[in-house]
């Protein structure tokens, strides 16, 4: 018994030993002014733009009395506290702090760490949803994190880039034939509230699976009642495995909606250096430019137009800047982002709207009127544009879906035409015939993306006029039955085109036969 | 236009240089009269506060702080003293003490926005993170 006593002793010993203490010189500052999670601190001359601060209490210790009293959980007040210099004065630096602010006093020690605010990354993240400093929320435990990234880096420059060249399959008909989205390119998904913006994001990360992708869901001050319906949804559909939600709530400190897309960005930055590809949405941008504007005014800085900052258009260019697609020589991974915006009545020219897209590579455009006349997803053909997706589109859905957007924006406007005179000449008739099946079969409901094989088959069988003798009515039940029976009958044909990716003429021929088949067994008739 | 504290207090500081004791006399009599005249004699204050900056900064002096457990003795003062100067590079240094018996030992030295912790209680808490990795 005592043996071992003395063993123990004799180890601290020999620890104690080898510790060496060094006296170094610290920079301090003093809370000033606090309030509405933005201090004011004198001192700390020598602070970076963006430092991390650390936010002490030190009367704490002074004011703290031993006897008498139950014993109390140690230090409750004491927990530490970080917060972000982004104001630096000439004698006093603003700061915001990342969190609650209510344990911080006049008068707390600051110190700066000197490191640039970065955040935990790594492949423990996958599958998590976290706060944007890498703090699980989803009670699964502690992350361990491989590494620290900053949340603010230069994007990868010229030399590092290449042009978009491999296709991102949303599983949604209507973006994939219309609007190709490419590995690296970032397509801006915008329309009024309710309308199922965050529904396409969804569905995308869901028709990821398979297709050797990580992706990261930012939401910038989301009900959290929505986030959990999401991450369950995403867990039913088995999108979880290669998934991280970083998420800052509408309660949380505007701090944290700031941070948390560029925190998402340094996430999906880890995979990225890793060679690997990665989608990341962040949902939305336009309460993200609120919060900034938020810590803007507090820390007194001009405000223009909008009252938002002068530098808000910066705010999201630096952001989308970071999506990219590397050349080989630097990993050939990708980004590929989805930033949402969310427009007050259909209002596209208002500022921040107009800055986004103006930064994107395009836009895929909702429409209310769509929505309610039962279009789901209520994608606006004449408006979405993909600026530079359709050098990745796989060259099968190029040749079958590649008039389509002009054709679908041609019968909205024939469609309004048409409405004033019953006598139509036969070309005119056939266009909208042709028409309203198409607007048919980009009707989609949400959580069932279709793979790219089966999206080609059903675009093939309409623009060869195989379905314009079947109702108009019937055309969903159609494509269902119709990729059940190729499901059976024709895995080859599918399987060719989602190795080759490429239509040959014999190829289209058992296409066509397929169809046709499918046809004969059902009564066209009912 | 407004006249800050800290703009009234640069030129008073520039007109009492090189003057003697008569001479700034005078220079503060007027200058009082310029703050009544201006109606901001209530910033005086802040002038004082201000002016103790500037005198502090091109004098080269510096306020330091010295926290210990104990009463420090004479020559412990006059060590910290020189050792702060040496530090600083400032010409002078008024020093204040203060106790705190929570650092348990050894001093805790503070001046403009620096500090220097050699307190026991840091060496025990950095001793314990130590043996906790």
């Amino acid at each position: 018994m005592s043996n071992t006593k003395d063993f123990i002793v004799e180890q601290l010993k020999q620890q104690i030993a080898g510790f060496k203490h060094e006296v170094k010189e610290q920079t301090v500052g003093k809370v000033i002014k606090i309030g509405d999670g933005i201090a004011q601190i004198s001192g700390l001359s020598d602070v970076m733009m963006s430092e991390m601060l650390k936010f002490s209490s030190n009367k704490e210790s002074e004011i703290r009395q031993p006897e008498a009293g139950p014993p109390r959980a140690e230090n409750p007040k004491s927990e530490i506290r970080h917060g972000v210099a982004l104001n630096l004065e000439e004698d006093s630096v603003g700061a915001i702090i990342l969190g609650d602010c209510s344990s911080i006093k006049e008068g707390d020690e600051v110190k700066s760490l000197k490191r640039i605010l970065e955040v935990p990354v790594g492949n423990s993240m996958i599958g998590r949803v976290v706060n944007p400093l890498g703090k699980a929320l989803d009670g699964k435990g502690e992350i361990i994190a491989d590494k620290f990234y900053p949340i603010e880096k230069i994007a990868p420059g010229v030399i590092a880039r290449e042009s978009v060249s491999e296709p991102v399959q949303t599983g949604i008909k209507a973006i994939d034939a219309m609007i190709p989205i490419g590995r690296g390119q970032r397509e801006l998904i915008i329309g009024d509230r309710q309308i199922g913006k965050t529904a396409i994001a969804i569905d995308a990360i869901i028709n990821q699976k398979g297709q050797n992708m990580k992706c990261i869901y930012v939401a910038i001050g989301q009900k959290e009642s929505k986030i959990a319906n999401i991450a369950a949804k995403l867990e039913e559909h088995g999108a979880m495995e290669y998934t991280t939600i970083v998420l800052a709530g509408a309660s949380d400190p505007a701090s944290l909606a700031y941070i948390a897309p560029y925190a998402g960005c340094a996430m999906a930055e880890y995979f990225l250096d890793k060679g690997e590809d990665v989608l990341i949405v962040y949902d939305d941008l336009s309460k993200h430019a609120v919060a900034y504007r938020e810590i803007s005014l507090l820390l007194k800085r001009p405000p223009s137009r909008e009252a938002y900052p002068g530098d808000v258009f910066y705010l999201h260019s630096r952001l989308l800047e970071r999506s990219c697609n590397l050349n080989k020589e630097h990993g050939s991974g990708s980004i590929t982002a989805l930033p949402i915006i969310e427009t007050q009545a259909g209002d596209v020219s208002a500022y921040i709207p107009t800055n986004v897209i103006s930064i994107t590579d395009g836009q895929i455009y909702l429409e209310p009127d769509l929505f309610y006349q039962g279009n789901r997803p209520a994608v606006n053909a004449g408006l979405s544009v993909s600026r530079v997706g359709s050098a990745a589109q796989i060259k099968a859905m190029k040749k079958v879906a590649g008039k389509m957007r002009l054709d679908a924006a041609q019968y909205r406007e024939l469609a309004a035409f048409a409405q004033f005179g019953s006598d139509l000449d036969e070309e005119t008739k056939n266009k909208l015939e042709r028409g309203k099946r198409l607007v048919e079969i980009f009707k989609q409901d949400q959580y069932k993306t279709v793979s790219a094989a089966n999206q080609v088959l059903i675009f093939f069988a309409i623009t060869s006029g195989l379905l314009d003798n079947i109702s108009v009515k019937k055309i969903n039940n159609f494509e269902e039955g119709l990729n059940k029976y190729a499901k059976n009958n024709g895995q080859d044909i599918l399987q060719e085109i989602a190795d080759r990716g490429e239509l040959s003429e014999k190829l289209e021929e058992m296409m066509k036969k397929l169809v046709e088949d499918y046809k004969s067994t059902i009564d066209l008739e009912k | 236009m407004k006249i800050t504290a800290k703009q009234y207090a640069e030129s008073l500081y520039e007109a009492v240089q090189n003057r003697n004791d008569s001479q700034i006399k005078v220079v503060i009599n007027n200058f009082f009269s310029i703050l009544v005249q201006n109606n901001d004699i209530a910033k005086a204050e802040d002038v004082v506060v201000e002016f103790e900056k500037i005198w502090n900064i091109e004098q080269g002096i510096i306020k330091a702080e010295a926290m210990s457990a104990r009463e420090l003795d004479k020559n412990t003062v006059k060590l910290l003293n020189s050792h702060i100067v040496e530090l600083s590079s400032a010409k002078k240094v008024i020093l204040d003490q203060k106790i705190n018996k929570n650092i348990l030992g050894g001093t805790v030295i503070k001046y403009e926005d620096k500090i220097l912790d050699g307190s026991l209680r840091m060496r025990l808490s950095e001793l314990k993170s130590e043996m906790v990795k």
